[in-house]
């Protein structure tokens, strides 16, 4: 009897356990953000944008190209945001020519994969959701942040159309349990691509306040991201059906445009540039030193020129390594430079006055004198011998001559064996007790010291106490559009479009806030060479050659030079021989590299990115 | 403990015999496919490193992969997996082929491709004076209208019988380049018969010869000549 009682017991206890404990958990995670979470607040927002932000394809100071070279090795590759990617040499201006440097020639054609739909599908989930919370933020703070939504997805599929053409146009997010043949989208038309980075950016300018924080856009930020996406576009319908690699997505239209859609797209690019007229003006804070002015326009926080930049912080593990990387040890507390800009950069300044009439090297008392005359903005953007940064001098000498007889040309075109000068591997090695290389170079022996007779100056900040400028310290941001890109934005578009008169006035201001004589006429070839000057190591010009189409031709087994001061011995004077530079690099640029291919891991998901970029 | 030791021992040598006992059942790569590419000017095209190859795509597979052409214009990969493929020569100064052919791929397949080239390169000699090497030749196009224009032309001097672009001793090859840059309809009769220098060879050395004519086609591809060995007496 009792042990019926007790099972009695048993069991009444187990039904009313297992009945009462049958409740559905009905809780909301703690480790998991709902769209609630996020979207009903400008704080949940903020995080939220804080890292599309991020991610945007900003081609910054840590940017690098490829993943050829082993390049990666500081860290990997393409737009890096960690706190040790000290690969700043690794840059696109090595890989073409206004520099030469660690890539073995030009190898970056093929690109890191880019494929950005993840961020993609964030801002698609944004665009979605903010409709539903008007009573939390307001209409006007929805719009506000949907024309930011709007801009942000304009600047990744920018990203992708000038590396792929066509790739496919996806608005909404894609439900991950929808059937495969759903989710293999097809590549949309390049033509397409553009249109709709045309129409996103115009629905940013049309609900973006014209305020915002730094680092966040505003309309105007739109309309000169507008200015260069569109001048892209034109430029691939203009050249890029001229001078093609014919295949089956060329015949399609995923790669390349129809020449007649250039005019409407150049006349896009000049009215959104036309847009930040009155806005924004050219950084002139000091227009006494033209020099010191140009310098700054890099470095000074609040500049009138600024419309979009990026910034760093040590605090949060993303500075960068532009002071430790761009100069040499002997200016910084660690790291090294690898990289050197090109005296064929230097002479789209006009030719630099070191030989005389006959041939013969001019002599000069002092290095430093070979910067009279020179532009400020040059001189603002390369360091040439005799500049100082942090108290000491760029002491630039290759070697010594014992005696020099000759014209320089002669002397070049010698075989290396033959010349008759002192060279040293050392910068502690003498020569009747006069130092033979400089402290800066150049040499050969290894990475650190110049291969060309110069070193990057954009962008240095020089107020640094040497002891502190070591790698991941650098805090300066990078102005990724700033108002003299977008006056030769428009610039360009207007002598596309004939208007030869809005061009020049746009061209005279950035010379003269520049410190150059200005022009009394303009055409094409003046227009492009003052994008070069002006936007020289800003990671511009390497698509500039893409969408001209002209970089097989500037890139076909192309060689760079440096200009080599050396000291003269007897005479007791300086010499500078223009020769080519000490990596002694070829460059060339195969056709098939206007378009970077589609990434193989991504068609291997998905088959109907097929047909792939003409020649892969 | 020597009996725990001995325990244990036995164990893994019973485990490490019974492991590995599954087999892969799959064929290895062990298909091949070799072949010529021809040229309608007869004889194989002449190639160099790093222009003219056989693309091949498996059927059911994404990424293509590819077989550069030897410098005598054949081909030859043994490590293939057997299997259909769609295969077309690309890459090089010869008329484009859009239409790819269905090879299936064994064992000792071959398969022969013909080429038109844009340029052939005819009449061919190297006469030594000294330490100076003459070069002439003819150039001529099988097929005049379309033909993409002429960029340059240059001597490949090399110590080894591969040579070419990319294999050329550049004091002596890239440096002798001439320019052109004409369309060879606009060429005149002299234009077309050509002579290229070489001074400076080192005596006592041997040295590999042939010229090249560039073209700015979709791969900046060039037509070659044979290869002529030259010994630079002492």
């Amino acid at each position: 009897m009792k042990s019926i009682h007790k099972l009695i017991i048993a069991i009444s206890l187990t039904a009313g356990v297992s009945i009462t404990s049958c409740q559905k958990l009905n809780v909301p995670p703690k480790n998991i953000f709902t769209s609630d979470v996020i979207f009903n607040s400008q704080a949940g927002i903020q995080s939220f944008l804080a890292t599309l932000y991020q991610d945007l394809p900003i081609e910054d100071f840590k940017y690098l190209p490829s993943s050829a070279d082993g390049s990666g090795s500081g860290g990997g590759y393409g737009f890096l945001h960690g706190g040790n990617d000290w690969t700043e040499f690794f840059n696109e201006a090595g890989a073409i020519g206004e520099e030469v440097g660690p890539w073995s020639g030009f190898n970056i054609g093929g690109g890191f994969g880019f494929w950005p739909y993840g961020d993609i599908r964030n801002v698609n989930i944004m665009i979605a959701e903010l409709p539903k919370h008007t009573t939390q933020l307001t209409q006007t703070g929805v719009d506000a942040l949907l024309g930011e939504a709007h801009f942000l997805r304009a600047y990744y599929y920018f990203g992708m159309a000038k590396r792929y053409g066509g790739v496919p146009i996806i608005t909404v997010p894609q439900d991950p349990g929808a059937p495969l043949a759903t989710l293999q989208v097809h590549r949309d038309k390049e033509q397409a691509v553009w249109d709709f980075i045309g129409a996103e950016l115009d629905l940013g300018y049309k609900m973006m306040p014209a305020t915002s924080d730094a680092g966040r856009a505003n309309k105007y930020v739109a309309a000169a991201l507008k200015s260069r996406a569109m001048l892209y576009a034109a430029c691939v319908a203009k050249y890029g059906s001229a001078n093609f690699v014919d295949g089956e997505a060329r015949s399609s239209g995923f790669a390349g445009i129809p020449a007649s859609a250039a005019t409407g797209y150049f006349q896009a690019a000049y009215d959104a540039a036309k847009l930040l007229d009155g806005v924004y003006s050219l950084y002139n804070a000091t227009p006494g030193d033209k020099v010191q002015n140009y310098v700054d326009l890099f470095l000074k926080p609040g500049s009138p020129e600024n419309i979009f930049i990026k910034q760093y912080s040590k605090a949060n593990n993303t500075a960068h390594s532009w002071d430790a990387t761009m100069s040499p040890r002997y200016f910084t507390a660690d790291a090294l430079s690898r990289s050197y800009p090109t005296l064929d950069l230097v002479q789209l300044w006009g030719n630099l006055q070191v030989t005389n009439s006959d041939g013969t090297p001019k002599r000069f008392d002092n290095r430093a004198d070979i910067q009279q005359g020179l532009e400020p903005r040059l001189l603002a953007t390369i360091y040439f011998p005799g500049a100082t940064l942090r108290g000491l001098t760029f002491d630039m000498q290759r070697g010594i001559y014992p005696s020099f007889s000759g014209t320089a040309a002669a002397e070049v075109a010698k075989q290396p064996n033959s010349r008759s000068y002192i060279l040293s591997g050392d910068t502690k090695t003498l020569y009747q007790g006069k130092q033979v290389i400089g402290f800066t170079g150049p040499w050969t022996g290894g990475d650190e010291l110049t291969r060309t007779g110069f070193y990057v100056r954009k962008y240095v900040d020089y107020n640094r106490v040497q002891a502190t400028v070591g790698l991941n310290s650098s805090v300066q941001p990078w102005i990724d559009l700033r108002y003299a890109e977008v006056l030769l934005n428009r610039a360009e578009a207007a002598v596309e479009l004939g208007n030869t008169g809005d061009a020049l006035a746009d061209i005279n201001l950035i010379r003269d806030r520049a410190g150059a004589t200005l022009y009394g006429s303009i055409d094409l070839t003046k227009v492009r060479n003052e994008r070069r000057m002006e936007l020289a190591f800003e990671n511009q010009y390497y698509w500039d050659i893409k969408r001209w189409r002209t970089a097989d031709q500037v890139l076909d087994k192309a060689h760079f030079k440096g200009l080599m001061p050396y000291y003269v011995f007897d005479e007791n004077k300086y010499i500078f021989l223009a020769e080519p530079e000490l990596f002694n690099r070829e460059y060339t640029f195969s056709k098939q590299s206007y378009y970077e291919p589609i990434p193989g891991g991504e068609i291997s998901k998905n088959p109907n990115l097929l047909p792939n970029n003409p020649g892969y | 403990m020597k009996k725990l030791i001995s325990i244990i021992l036995a164990g893994m040598a019973i485990l490490a015999i019974s492991a590995c006992t599954k087999t892969d059942n799959y064929d290895g790569p062990n298909a091949s496919f070799q072949g010529n590419i021809i040229s309608t000017a007869g004889g194989n095209l002449p190639t160099s490193s790093g222009s003219t190859q056989i693309k091949l795509q498996q059927i059911g597979w994404t990424s293509p992969q590819t077989i550069p052409s030897k410098f005598d214009g054949t081909f030859e990969d043994t490590k293939l997996f057997k299997g259909g493929y769609r295969v077309i020569p690309t890459g090089g100064a010869f008329w484009p082929i859009y239409d790819t052919i269905t090879v299936n791929i064994a064992q000792g397949t071959k398969h022969d491709f013909t080429v038109t080239p844009y340029i052939v390169i005819k009449n061919f000699t190297a006469t030594l004076t000294g330490t100076t090497l003459n070069l002439t030749y003819d150039i001529d196009a099988p097929i005049v209208a379309g033909l993409p224009t002429i960029k340059d032309t240059q001597p490949y001097v090399n110590t080894t019988k591969l040579v070419g672009a990319g294999a050329s001793i550049r004091d002596f090859s890239d440096v002798n380049a001439v320019t052109i840059n004409k369309d060879f309809i606009d060429m005149s009769a002299s234009e077309k018969s050509r002579t290229l220098t070489v001074p400076n060879l080192i005596p006592g050395r041997t040295f590999f010869v042939r010229v090249g004519v560039r073209l700015s086609d979709s791969y900046n591809s060039s037509n070659f000549s044979d290869i002529i060995e030259i010994d630079v007496p002492k």
